[in-house]
């Protein structure tokens, strides 16, 4: 176990930024620290760093409490958000300045550096100055820089924000590929649930300070445990509905008039939350088959690759996509919505 | 890789604690370390005892329990233990210790016990305690770092030895040397004349005609109280210099007007002139035989007068001296106000005069505000002008050193003067803070703020110009008359030139055996440039690294010592310079007389400027740098030496300047603690004006100011610029 958090509270002054936290990074996994602006995402990142000291709680770092040592004395490096590459070195000099502090001799240390930057592609560049690079090359420098210690953990703190769409998806299939081919541990922090989805082995969800809830990609996003949680990762619709156990494995989710089997061994009988996911939603000419919802088109948009409607309906107002791009609904027409029932999801009362 | 440091460190320090203790003497000596005739009494000559020999030879008992912390905390730093447990230990033990040690420091003094009750609860006391020595000294230093060591070891300052260290240092330092000096005026101005307290005296000798008449409002003659005075001097100064402050800045940064290189001239020249500079060219032009009586008296036969001696001609002299300094000031605040705004207003249907009216002024107010109480302080706090020029216009800088060095003597009167002065600034510091609030809304962000600035709206150009040229002309004319002055034989009488006053100051004769420096002013000259050579680096040093501890620190306490950086910035040099006299002739620190008292008055009187200086630049400079190298292995000490200090080579040099400069210019602070061996350019050139001796004076202020440029030269050259590479790049940034 590469990182180790337990019951970890950081306060400023009054204020509570994380609010007990504990959880564990295997080493050789990366783990995405993944909520909203102002969860916590950060510090909790900082707390791992050294960068700060944890108010309350206990923190260790491939088996060894580190809950009071300062950043430099931590097995750790961090790439940054800004990139915070030396503006008054060049690119060999940033990569070497983390080896020539831990004692390595000037030669060993300009070895080991060219190593690093043909290993993020950037074998030419030696001698620019930061200023010289595009963002993305400041990005594999600042990698670089990090990833020549053989730090037993590596953190990223929203490393793709100050990059453009494009080079977003690229650079975050370069770290997920360094990562799996070094055996790296890295703990990643981000607020956008798509790359999270993307590059994580595990993805650790905060919100207000808190953890609310951690899995794997496909467990976060098929079996969120709150309402939250249903909202943050991917798109959902709330509405009320009433749970009806059918079996230990098994509920039958009435949502109006139309009623939907869902997989589910935990949900509590009774009027509840029901998350459906847009694209759960098929949307059919009315009248559809016995058992659909029936409502009427609100708003209609194009989007290329998939229609999105906004439908009223007697279970609330629903988000729908639609990859049936041909003939699209109006706004006034009557629609019939099947759900399926891996879209439902009940995720509390 | 795991760093033990602090532990070894924690030994280090215990261990050389205990060998100061045991190997130099504990008390001052009274002909230096250097001499080495201490060695051979090391154990047996009470004077040059160590701390040892004190205890078990001479009787001084209550050093034991400091010696014995220092034992305690090398078993806590040599026994094994977690990192908590023996940062405990440490604390516990360095702390214990420190406050014995103030404690005896403070209570026993050359006549055994200092207080009464101190006698009663433990008896007579027949040896008694000089100042503190080289032994002493490093043991209180040891026990400080040992402090510093257990905080960092219990995982406050971010579990890093070397913030503790620095941090610890900084704020020891200010208590030692500001806040422990401005208590001794408040202890002083209560005290009579044999040391005891009487609280009735302070009002007693405050409370006299001499400092609060008003009679000169009511006409007739009659003359104001000392206070009075200062007060109205430091309001017209305050409100004079703003104004003219703001023109020259306005003119300068939203006009195009076309010599705007020239008025920057202007800010450095008071940088580099000694204060009273002014005021002498105001006696040439404007004295009795000054060129202007002169020429009244050709043309006309009128009697020349002393019309410039008084409230007006300090008033004048401090106009012209402090202006560049408000210039300076708010060239930064109308820069600041964002060209955004003042575009977004322009789109919002106001017009250029509305805009200036209702966006840009406002904006400005938190500037202004600062102006006016630089300029106020500056006036209460200068002592050059008005005794060049005050004549019988008396202001509180003047009456306290009249106080101490003058014939009455009296201490007591001073303290009570000084603690007025220091009422004054504070009340204007406080109310200003209060007024401004905290927040100021004008901020350059460094991020590329688009826009053009908004030209001046035409009538506000005009004033602006109208006011500002013949002023800036004025002063150019003043300082050009005070540098022909030292080459003529006698102002006023025989303009015949003449090098003479150069030869008088700074002749060389060449004798047998090299060089003999037979001028008049060498002595002072030298002393000068060595004791402003030690003091700047030394003022670069602790205010950058006051800086950055409270840029890029966060410790409980840090609030604290910002505001009391903050608030020494606000404390007169007259009220410093009497606080050192009163607090530094007596144990437990006895440097009176010495060199050292000045040095130390020139870096706690300027450090405060070079950490509003590092704060500014440092702010600029992304958080994220220092983090990364902390991260990348390297400690806090590495991470200042290799990428803090780089980037912050502008404001290296600036605090290295600031800080030669104001040392040799410097005059309020330093009368009081100079001697004959110690005398300084400043206060001989003053000296030298109230004898009339004008040619002698200017002919040393030239001098000095030259030196003082090269000075300049030879840091920007040895310091360097920072390169950042062939295109610009942001230091700025941030974390979100
Ligand atoms: N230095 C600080 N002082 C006070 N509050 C802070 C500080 N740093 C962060 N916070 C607060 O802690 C909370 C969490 O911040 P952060 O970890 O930066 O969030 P994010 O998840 O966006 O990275 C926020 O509410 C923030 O305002
Ligand atoms: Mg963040």
């Amino acid at each position: 176990m590469s990182v180790e958090f337990q019951n970890v509270v950081k306060r400023y002054g009054r204020a509570t930024a994380v609010a007990g936290i504990s959880f564990t990074v295997e080493s050789g996994t990366l783990v995405t620290l993944l909520g909203p602006s102002g969860c916590g995402k950060t510090t909790t990142l900082r707390m791992i760093a050294g960068l700060e000291l944890p108010s309350e709680g206990r923190i260790a770092i491939a088996g060894r409490d580190v809950t009071t040592l300062g950043a430099t004395q931590r097995d750790v490096s961090m790439v940054f958000q800004s990139y915070a590459l030396f503006p008054h070195m060049n690119v060999l000099e940033n990569v070497c300045y983390g080896l020539r502090r831990s004692g390595q001799s000037r030669a060993a240390a300009a070895k080991h550096a060219r190593e690093g930057l043909l290993q993020v592609g950037l074998k030419d560049y030696e001698e620019r100055q930061p200023s010289e690079l595009s963002g993305g090359q400041q990005q594999r420098v600042a990698v670089a820089r990090a990833l020549v210690l053989k730090p037993s953990v590596l953190l990223f703190d929203e490393p793709l924000s100050n990059l453009d769409a494009r080079l977003r998806r690229q650079m975050r299939e370069e770290i997920r590929e360094l990562q799996q081919r070094l055996g790296l541990t890295v703990v990643y922090v981000t607020h956008d649930q798509q790359e999270a989805m993307a590059v994580s082995d595990r993805i650790i969800v905060m919100n207000a300070g808190r953890i609310e809830q951690q899995g794997s990609p496909r467990d976060l996003y098929e079996r969120p445990t709150t309402p939250f949680m249903a909202r943050f990762m991917g798109e959902s619709n709330p509405v009320r509905g009433t749970v009806r156990r059918l079996d230990p494995e098994h509920v039958l989710v009435q949502l109006g008039d139309s009623g939907i089997i869902v997989a589910d061994s935990t949900a509590t009988e009774g009027e509840g939350t029901v998350a459906i996911r847009p694209e759960a939603i098929a949307v059919e000419a009315a009248p559809g088959p016995a058992g659909a919802l029936a409502g009427t088109i609100a708003k209609a948009s194009y989007l290329g690759t998939h229609m999105e409607y906004s439908i009223n309906t007697a279970a609330g107002d629903l988000f729908a996509t639609c990859p049936w791009v041909d003939r699209p609904f109006e706004v006034g027409n009557k629609v019939s919505l099947v759900l399926s029932s891996r879209g439902v999801i009940v995720v509390g009362r | 890789m795991i760093s033990r440091a602090p532990v070894s460190w924690s030994t280090a320090w215990s261990a050389v604690g205990l060998i100061a203790a045991i190997a130099l003497p504990w008390y001052a000596l009274q002909e230096g370390l250097d001499s080495g005739a201490w060695i051979s009494g090391l154990w047996s000559s009470e004077d040059y005892a160590s701390g040892l020999a004190q205890i078990v030879e001479h009787g001084k008992w209550w050093l034991a329990p400091v010696l014995l912390a220092l034992v305690v905390c090398l078993g806590a730093a040599l026994m094994p233990a977690t990192r908590q447990r023996r940062g405990t230990l440490l604390l516990i033990a360095s702390t214990t210790g420190l406050l014995l040690f103030v404690a005896q420091a403070l209570g026993i003094s050359l006549h055994g016990w200092t207080a009464g009750w101190l006698t009663a609860l433990f008896g007579e006391l027949d040896t008694r305690q000089v100042g503190l020595g080289a032994g002493g000294a490093v043991v209180l230093v040891t026990l400080l770092s040992l402090l510093s060591i257990g905080l960092a070891l219990r995982g406050n300052f971010g579990g890093d030895a070397f913030v503790a260290g620095a941090a610890t240092t900084v704020a020891a330092s200010i208590v030692l040397f500001t806040a422990w000096p401005i208590l001794r005026i408040l202890v002083q101005a209560f005290q009579d004349g044999d040391g005891l307290l009487a609280p009735a005296l302070l009002v007693e000798r405050l409370a006299t005609e001499k400092i609060w008449s008003l009679r000169c409002l009511s006409g007739g003659g009659g003359r104001c109280g000392v206070a009075w005075n200062t007060l109205f001097l430091a309001l017209g100064c305050g409100a004079g210099t703003t104004a003219l402050g703001l023109a020259f800045a306005l003119i300068v940064t939203r006009t195009s007007f076309g010599f705007k290189k020239t008025l920057r001239v202007l800010t450095v020249l008071p940088i580099v002139t000694p204060p009273f500079v002014i005021g002498l060219a105001l006696i040439l032009v404007f004295g009795r035989s000054g060129l202007v009586n002169q020429f009244l008296e050709w043309s006309m036969g009128i009697e020349p007068t002393r019309w410039i001696y008084g409230f007006q001609g300090v008033f004048l002299a401090q106009l012209l001296a402090f202006t560049p300094v408000a210039f300076l000031v708010l060239i930064g605040v109308v820069e600041g106000v964002s060209p955004t705004l003042e575009e977004a207003s322009q789109t919002l249907r106001a017009d250029r005069w509305a805009t200036f009216a209702t966006v840009s002024l406002p904006l400005m107010r938190p500037g202004l505000a600062n102006a006016f109480l630089v300029g106020f302080i500056e006036s209460i706090a200068d002592f050059g002008n008005p005794i060049v020029l005050g004549g019988d216009y008396g202001v509180l800088s003047t009456e306290i050193y009249f106080a101490v060095v003058g014939a009455q003597l009296d201490y007591g009167r001073a303290a009570s003067l000084a603690l007025l002065l220091l009422i004054f600034a504070l009340g204007a510091f406080f109310l200003q803070r209060h007024i401004v609030g905290t927040g100021s809304y004008a901020t350059i962000s460094g991020k590329g703020d688009s826009g053009l600035p908004t030209p001046l709206p035409d009538a506000a150009r005009r004033a602006a110009i109208w006011v500002a040229l013949p002023w800036a002309a004025f002063t150019l004319i003043l300082y050009g008359f005070a540098f022909v002055g030292g080459f003529v034989k006698v102002w006023g009488r025989d303009y015949t030139p003449t090098l003479d006053h150069y030869a008088k100051a700074f002749a060389v004769e060449r004798a047998a055996d090299g060089l003999i420096w037979t001028g008049a002013a060498w002595n002072s000259f030298w002393t000068t440039l060595k004791l402003a050579a030690i003091a700047a680096p030394l003022t670069a040093a602790l205010g950058l690294i006051a800086a950055w501890l409270l840029v890029r620190q966060r410790f409980a306490g840090r609030g604290t010592l910002e505001f009391a950086t903050m608030l020494s910035f606000a404390v007169p040099g007259t009220v410093i310079g009497v606080a050192y006299v009163f607090a530094f002739n007596v144990p437990p620190i006895e440097i009176t007389g010495t060199a050292m008292i000045i040095v130390l008055c020139f870096v706690f009187r300027n450090m405060p400027v070079g950490v509003r200086a590092g704060m500014a630049a440092m702010s600029q400079i992304d958080r994220s740098l220092d983090e990364a190298s902390l991260t990348l292995r390297g400690r806090a000490p590495q991470t200042l030496v290799y990428v803090v200090l780089p980037l912050l080579r502008p404001a290296i040099v600036g605090a290295l300047v600031y800080g030669f400069v104001r040392a040799v210019t410097t005059v309020s602070a330093v009368v009081f603690l100079v001697t004959a061996e110690y005398e300084l350019a400043t206060t001989y050139i003053i000296l030298r004006v109230i004898n009339g001796d004008y040619g002698l004076a200017i002919a040393y202020s030239c001098a000095l100011i030259v030196l003082m440029l090269v000075v300049i030269l030879l840091i920007q050259f040895a310091v360097g610029n920072r390169r950042l590479g062939r295109r610009a790049v942001a230091l700025g940034g941030g974390r979100t």
